[in-house]
């Protein structure tokens, strides 16, 4: 009776080129930072995309916060009704840096790095942390059994464990007790094209601090900018190529 | 006469332990109590659904995570627009509250439920739409919703989740 | 060279009253287990920087001392040593005894024990935790299948090969141990080479003591006779074990010390660090090797079976020093991501972490130590390991010459 036999792919593409079509002609005022066009649902992703961030310190200011906040709501962190403090999740942070000899001053955002190569990756003993083909670093729930080795091996501490019950997660965020989880740039919105809320939020405070956007496509803004301005890694020294970039630094 | 009395326990064990059947449906014999779920009819076929809904999901769940494909019939997070549990039911409450849909009939049958330690037992607003309630009018439905849909939520700031584009 | 006659252990109140004993040690580690998994790991000491604590320590100082608790029945029968060799049956069970109980403790700790069936069929192979995994497993058979050659005279001719490969099975498996540390790029305490064989030497010091405590232990009890050239023999080779240790320690913070950028995290651990900077010097370097050491071979001390155990305890508590500084002080050094920076954020970057483990954590790590010695003293009981007698004239293949 239900018979669900694979649509025309065709028809498929044809539907979903037009409402693209459709949906920017309806559109216009809306602001598309590297716009970024959502492959098709039924596609797997491939490594001719690498999703990357750009973040230019410059822009960052001291007291600001609107990347975590967006995060943190984005994701439903911060629901953690008797976890410490420091047992709470965080999947970005803001760090403040003094020079100890030149006294300079900078502030930055810090979240998973979304490495080539990643230490947790190689440390993960069931293959739960795993980077998906586009470059994206995440941690299978299903097989995660929470023994925090990944956390260990991280070098940005990108890493938080769930160490309570949790209700009311976000459905696009699973999370639960005892799995280790950290940013997963926002694939949930990645895949649908649009961009990590870290991102948006940024655009829209104004700072235009971070962008994001396919490192391997030569003619997105991201590319450009690494490609003309210096950006640097945090931990270079440790050779992982990082998909999150900064400047300023 | 040893044998006899064998024979007349073995009987009565027997009996005993196949009373259930005999008492029949709506005897002390509980049944679980499903919640009905919204739209027409389920993705697949009801018998089918309840032998295999597992190696749908688990299958997609790989898919979906490991590849990024986000197809929607075999999606946890669309299963959950129709099998929600209403509003303002305890089952909105978290994973083991009764009259959950999966929480349910799991319970009953004594099969530890671990998705709901992680994923969401609601969708995120009752509002949504789920494109698959009956086949003839998925395709319509899936050209009444573009991008564009999506686009305009972005402008006006309502940053809800999505289960995504129709594409089936 | 004679026959040992090997027996079992008797059984009585001493026996039943230990068993006892440890039973309930072992049922408060489950009802420790029991509370942590179901409330989850905020009712710990652990959060998110501090990611492995209390449970980690114990289990890694028994699994390592597993490894080395072989070593006695490696040397009977790898190295051919006579006296060693009516030794190697409780040694071998000592190992497994050991090996259990530490793997019981790291498993119960896990945020998804539940899991465990999956980390027993989903590998990748590039973490040296899925080898170690393996590694302990494949431990587990070898030993035993071991232990069955040595009991069963029909199997007798493969001990020397069942022997040997537990050997090599086990430097692979303590290498394993080490490198899991040693094979972190992150951080300033870890990512050294030095690992992996320190923990070996390490494995050995521990190992051994623990198997001179246990062997002292049950002849004291059992009331059977212990001469005093094996505990001769076995104290001195602890000694050479202890100096062992010391020196890759040595090596390990020379190094560090050289390299500019290792400063910070050697400064804290030897100087500023505190409560690590106490362990370290008081706990691992004193108590735990100078002054065992010096128990061991001074004059006045080092026939007295008494200083001996004292000194075997001390080193299982500096070994334990030992542990929290390289696990927890390793952790509690914030990673360095901008080398020259002073570092402040809403994630504790760094800063100092503090770390206090809480009773259950300290429950299940002792319910570890009774899960391997109740295993030790029911296999003792059941099975013929231990011999009847140890004293000079049976257990010394030069006595009388």
């Amino acid at each position: 009776m239900s018979e669900h036999k694979q649509p025309d792919l065709a028809r498929r593409e044809f539907l979903g080129r037009g409402a693209a079509t459709a949906g920017v002609a309806l559109a216009p005022g809306v602001m598309l930072y590297g716009v970024v066009h959502a492959k098709p649902a039924d596609e797997p992703v491939s490594s001719k995309v690498r999703w990357g961030m750009l973040v230019d310190t410059s822009k960052c200011s001291s007291g600001c916060n609107a990347c975590v906040d967006a995060c943190n709501k984005e994701h439903g962190l911060g629901n953690e009704t008797h976890s410490r403090d420091t047992q709470r999740t965080q999947y970005i942070r803001k760090v403040e840096l003094r020079h100890k000899f030149t006294g300079a001053t900078h502030s930055l955002p810090v979240m998973c790095q979304h490495c080539e190569t990643p230490p947790c990756v190689d440390v993960c003993p069931t293959g739960a942390s795993f980077k998906r083909a586009d470059g994206i670093v995440l941690v299978d729930r299903h097989i995660c059994i929470g023994c925090r080795y990944c956390m260990m091996a991280c070098p940005y501490k990108a890493r938080s464990f769930v160490h309570e019950t949790l209700t009311d997660q976000r459905p696009h965020t699973p999370r639960g007790k005892g799995c280790v989880e950290s940013c997963t740039m926002c694939v949930h919105r990645v895949d649908e094209g649009r961009q990590p809320a870290c991102v948006e939020a940024c655009a829209a405070d104004g700072s235009n601090a971070i962008i994001f956007g396919d490192l391997n496509d030569p003619n997105s803004e991201i590319a450009q900018r690494v490609k003309t301005y210096a950006s640097s890694e945090i931990r270079a020294d440790l050779g992982l190529n990082t998909g999150v970039r900064y400047q300023g630094l | 006469m040893k044998r006899l009395l064998q024979l007349l326990s073995m009987v009565v064990l027997a009996l005993t332990l196949s009373a259930p059947v005999f008492a029949g449906d709506g005897g002390r014999t509980p049944l679980p109590s499903i919640p009905a779920a919204k739209g027409d009819q389920c993705v697949e076929d009801t018998a089918d659904m309840r032998r295999n809904h597992m190696k749908y999901l688990k299958h997609h769940r790989d898919e979906a995570m490991r590849q990024g494909i986000r197809t929607e019939k075999h999606s946890l997070k669309a299963c959950l627009e129709c099998h929600a549990p209403v509003e303002g039911n305890m089952a909105a409450g978290g994973k083991d509250a009764e009259g959950h849909f999966c929480v349910n009939c799991h319970v009953y049958a004594g099969v530890t439920l671990d998705c709901f330690e992680c994923h969401a037992t609601k969708p995120e607003t009752s509002a949504q739409f789920h494109p698959l309630v009956s086949p003839a009018t998925a395709a319509l439905k899936a050209a009444d919703r573009p991008d564009s849909t999506e686009l305009l939520n972005r402008l006006v700031g309502v940053t809800e989740n999505k289960t995504g584009v129709a594409h089936e | 060279m004679k026959n040992t006659k090997f027996l079992e252990i008797g059984s009585g109140k001493g026996y039943y009253g230990l068993l006892a004993l440890l039973g309930a040690i072992i049922l408060a580690g489950l009802g420790a287990f029991f509370y942590m998994e179901h409330t989850g790991h905020w009712v710990t000491g652990m959060d998110n920087q501090i990611v492995w604590g209390a449970p980690h320590v114990f289990a890694i100082f028994l699994i390592v001392a597993a490894s080395g608790a072989l070593n006695v029945a490696s040397i009977g029968t790898v190295f051919g040593k006579k006296l060693y060799q009516p030794l190697g049956r409780m040694s071998a069970l000592l190992a497994i005894a050991l090996l259990i109980g530490g793997l019981t403790v790291l498993v119960l700790d896990l945020g998804r024990p539940d899991r465990l069936i999956v980390a027993m069929t989903y590998y990748n192979f590039k973490s040296i935790f899925a080898w170690n995994i393996i590694l302990y497993n494949g431990f587990l058979g070898l030993v035993a299948v071991y232990i069955w050659t040595m009991l069963d005279p029909t199997v007798k001719k493969f001990y020397k090969l069942a022997g040997f490969a537990a050997f090599v099975w086990r430097l692979i498996l303590t290498t394993g141990t080490g490198s899991s540390f040693g094979w972190l790029v992150a951080r300033q305490a870890y990512d050294a080479a030095i690992f992996a064989p320190m923990f070996i030497v390490m494995s050995f010091s521990f190992g051994l003591a623990v198997f001179l405590l246990v062997t002292m232990a049950t002849y004291n009890w059992t009331g059977r006779p212990l001469g005093d050239v094996v505990i001769r023999r076995l104290k001195n080779l602890l000694g050479v074990f202890i100096a062992g240790v010391l020196y890759f320690v040595m090596v390990y913070h020379l190094t560090n010390l050289y390299a500019t950028e290792h400063h910070g995290v050697q400064a804290f651990i030897l100087r500023d660090g505190g409560v690590f900077t106490q362990a370290f010097w008081i706990g691992q370097i004193l108590l735990g090797s100078l002054l065992p050491l010096g128990l061991l071979f001074c004059r006045f001390t080092r026939d007295s079976r008494f200083w001996i155990g004292v000194a075997s305890i001390l080193v299982i508590l500096g070994g334990f020093a030992q542990l929290y500084v390289l696990l927890i002080g390793g952790q509690a050094y914030p990673l360095v991501l901008f080398p020259g920076y002073d570092v402040s954020s809403s994630f504790a970057d760094g800063a100092v972490n503090s770390y206090s483990p809480s009773l259950p954590e300290l429950v299940l790590g002792f319910s570890g130590i009774g899960v391997a010695m109740a295993m030790m003293v029911v296999g003792m009981r059941v099975l013929r390991l231990t011999p009847a007698s140890l004293a000079d004239d049976v257990a010394d293949p030069h006595h009388g010459k």
